[in-house]
């Protein structure tokens, strides 16, 4: 009986906290599917006009290949800086190596706006004209260090004797590399890969800061929240989350598949 | 492409390895402290030594995995000591195994060929062959390495060794992991590939047991450095100091000392005791100190009428059944007052009989006991 009853609240707490957290999103979706152009609830008449305007407009397209642009090449860049970082951080006994794993996490920990800011007052004291590359640069500040924990974790779990027992059978530097190390390692790459995406797919602060004139999908967003608001925006939210959940299923899919390929 | 595995004729006795001096200090830490050794192309020579006493790093430089501080490593008279593993003809079975988890029996196996850029099926046809030596059945070939049994994996990794088809093989306590009953098994095994190889084995343990069942020769290494390098019999039978012998087994000492006449007596057990004078100590001089070894199978306990060179009053206060021997410990006086423990061990067909007097005499001749220097 008792045994019944924890079930019960076990299950009416879940629902509790993903109603809480899944809710709003629920709350944006309906909201861009609302045919009036002005916001309120409840929405007296549905229309998907407005997701085909979003889907339309130029400017949303240029914006939208901007966030993918930029968030593929921090993805890139942070995992062969964090894949390298990563070994210096958990394999390698060098000298340094303590503040090295202090200084590297430093930067999850500053508050992005400052940081932001911080990047914004470097550029211009350097006479560096602020864009979508200088965006670039400044989530790999931020998506660096956590890629390099990701991969990290995945670097102490890994027996060192195997790289030694590599050499030992004959195997280059280059031949350990690619026959052993990155295999191993490439669960934690793989998570690293779409940690790296999805933090920059969804940062604000730093695009707001660092990105001038070219804008991003959260920085869009919050633009025409300012000024100009229309359902093109929860949709255009929609689609990102939608987008962003969609990247993290395959993810999770490819990961599993190769998993099984493996062991098989 | 690949050498045949024939049994050699009469191993060739001239030596593969050398070292001279070799020495290996981290920081402040003297970890092998002067190593003169010479390795006999195609023997079993174990190092057995208790943890901390350098036979790793010993073994971590014969690898190339480690270059030593001072002192040379000649492998067929060409100094090796900063080649790197992958240039020499060496091979290391890791404590740890080192298996690649992501890879199969086979393709573990199959590795060294593949960095050597031999094609696939040539790959496989070694495998299979090579698992064959190593007791693998067939089928094992796609298997996960991670799925396999301690013991299958130690096979792996010996076949993997054998892949690289190395002149010298060196094992770290790779069995240190395995139960007792597929040990014995498995050092069988061992012992049958180096015959059938002819390859040099050099084997690293903190197993006496281990190295007596498998080894032509031991070295026994205690703090960095070799104390005696020897057959197992001449391990056992003639060990050069106590570190040696108690590291043996266990033993009886008993200190004596000598008097002016030239007699021994004890001195932490009274009595006066026939030896037979350690190496090294004057027939005539100033009184010397020395150890009376026996070991507790040589120690017999005296009926009515026996006799022996030396005799010993004690009382049994415990037994322990060794299987096919019986242990028996007998507390004996001891000269300031107290008591001393030694170590008898009979067996079944003479165990003492249930119920008897505990007092007993234990004995032994000279001949039986080592005296080795105080």
């Amino acid at each position: 009986m008792t045994h019944r009853r924890t079930h019960a609240l076990i299950w009416i707490w879940t629902l509790f906290v993903v109603a809480v957290v899944y809710l709003p999103i629920a709350c944006g979706a309906l909201a861009s599917f609302n045919k009036s152009r002005y916001f309120g609830f409840p929405v007296k008449a549905y229309a998907t006009d407005w997701w085909e305007k979003t889907l339309d407009s130029i400017e949303i397209g240029m914006i939208v290949r901007n966030s993918i642009l930029i968030a593929l090449l921090v993805t890139v860049l942070s995992v062969l800086i964090a894949t390298f970082g990563a070994l210096a951080f958990a394999r390698y006994d060098w000298k340094g190596r303590r503040l090295y794993q202090k200084l590297i996490m430093l930067p999850i920990f500053f508050p992005q706006p400052v940081l932001g800011l911080a990047m914004l007052l470097g550029f211009s004291a350097v006479g560096i004209q602020t864009s979508w590359m200088t965006a670039v640069f400044a989530h790999l500040v931020w998506v660096v260090p956590v890629v390099t924990l990701v991969i990290a974790i995945q670097v102490y779990g890994f027996d060192p004797s195997l790289e030694e027992a590599a050499i030992d059978l004959g195997c280059s530097r280059l031949q350990v590399l690619r026959e052993v190390t990155l295999p191993l390692l490439w669960p934690g790459i793989w998570s690293g890969m779409l940690f790296a995406f999805l933090l920059s797919w969804s940062n604000f602060p730093l695009s707001l800061y660092t990105a001038g004139a070219d804008s991003t999908i959260p920085k869009w967003l919050y633009a025409k929240m300012v000024a100009g608001y229309t359902p093109m925006v929860p949709a255009l939210g929609t689609m990102a989350t939608l987008g962003a959940a969609a990247l993290l299923l395959t993810g999770g899919l490819v990961g599993i598949l190769v998993r099984r390929r493996t062991a098989s | 492409m690949f050498p045949t595995m024939t049994a050699p004729t009469a191993p060739a006795r001239r030596p593969i390895l050398q070292l001279v001096g070799v020495r290996k200090s981290f920081g402040g830490f003297h970890a092998v402290q002067g190593i003169d050794l010479d390795v006999r192309e195609g023997e079993f020579l174990t190092i057995v030594g208790p943890s901390g006493s350098g036979k790793t790093t010993l073994l971590r430089m014969l690898a190339g995995m480690d270059s030593p501080s001072e002192g040379n490593i000649t492998l067929h008279g060409e100094r090796i000591n900063d080649v790197p593993p992958n240039k020499r003809p060496t091979c290391l079975v890791f404590q740890s195994l080192a298996l690649f988890p992501h890879k199969s029996v086979g393709e573990n196996i199959a590795f060294p060929l593949k960095v050597k850029g031999v094609d696939a099926a040539a790959r496989k046809a070694r495998a299979l062959e090579l698992m064959a030596i190593v007791r693998l059945p067939e089928t094992y070939h796609d298997k996960n390495v991670m799925k396999c049994s301690g013991g299958e994996r130690q096979r792996v990794a010996l076949a993997r060794a054998l892949a690289y088809d190395p002149e010298v093989l060196f094992f770290d306590e790779p069995l240190s992991a395995i139960d007792y009953k597929l040990k014995k098994t498995l050092e069988k095994e061992l012992k049958d590939l180096h015959r059938e190889t002819g390859k040099t084995f050099i084997y690293i343990t903190h197993s006496l047991e281990e190295a007596m069942v498998m080894s032509d020769r031991i070295g026994v290494m205690r703090a960095g450095k070799l104390v005696q390098v020897g057959t197992p019999e001449e391990i056992y039978g003639a060990p050069v100091d106590r570190f040696v012998c108690e590291f043996v087994g266990e033993v009886n000492s008993i200190e004596v000392t000598r008097g002016a006449d030239g007699g021994w007596s004890g001195v932490d057990v009274s009595g006066a005791f026939k030896v037979q004078p350690p190496q090294g100590i004057a027939e005539a001089g100033a009184p010397d100190r020395a150890f009376i070894v026996i070991r507790p199978e040589y120690m017999r306990v005296l009926g009515p009428g026996e006799s022996a060179d030396n005799r010993v009053e004690g009382v049994v206060y415990n037994e322990y059944s060794l299987g096919s021997r019986i242990q028996y410990q007998v507390r004996v006086n001891a000269r300031d007052g107290g008591e001393k423990v030694m170590l008898v061990e009979l067996s079944r067909a003479r165990a003492l009989p249930a119920g008897a007097e505990p007092r007993v005499t234990l004995g032994w001749d000279a001949t039986d006991a080592f005296t080795l220097r105080g």
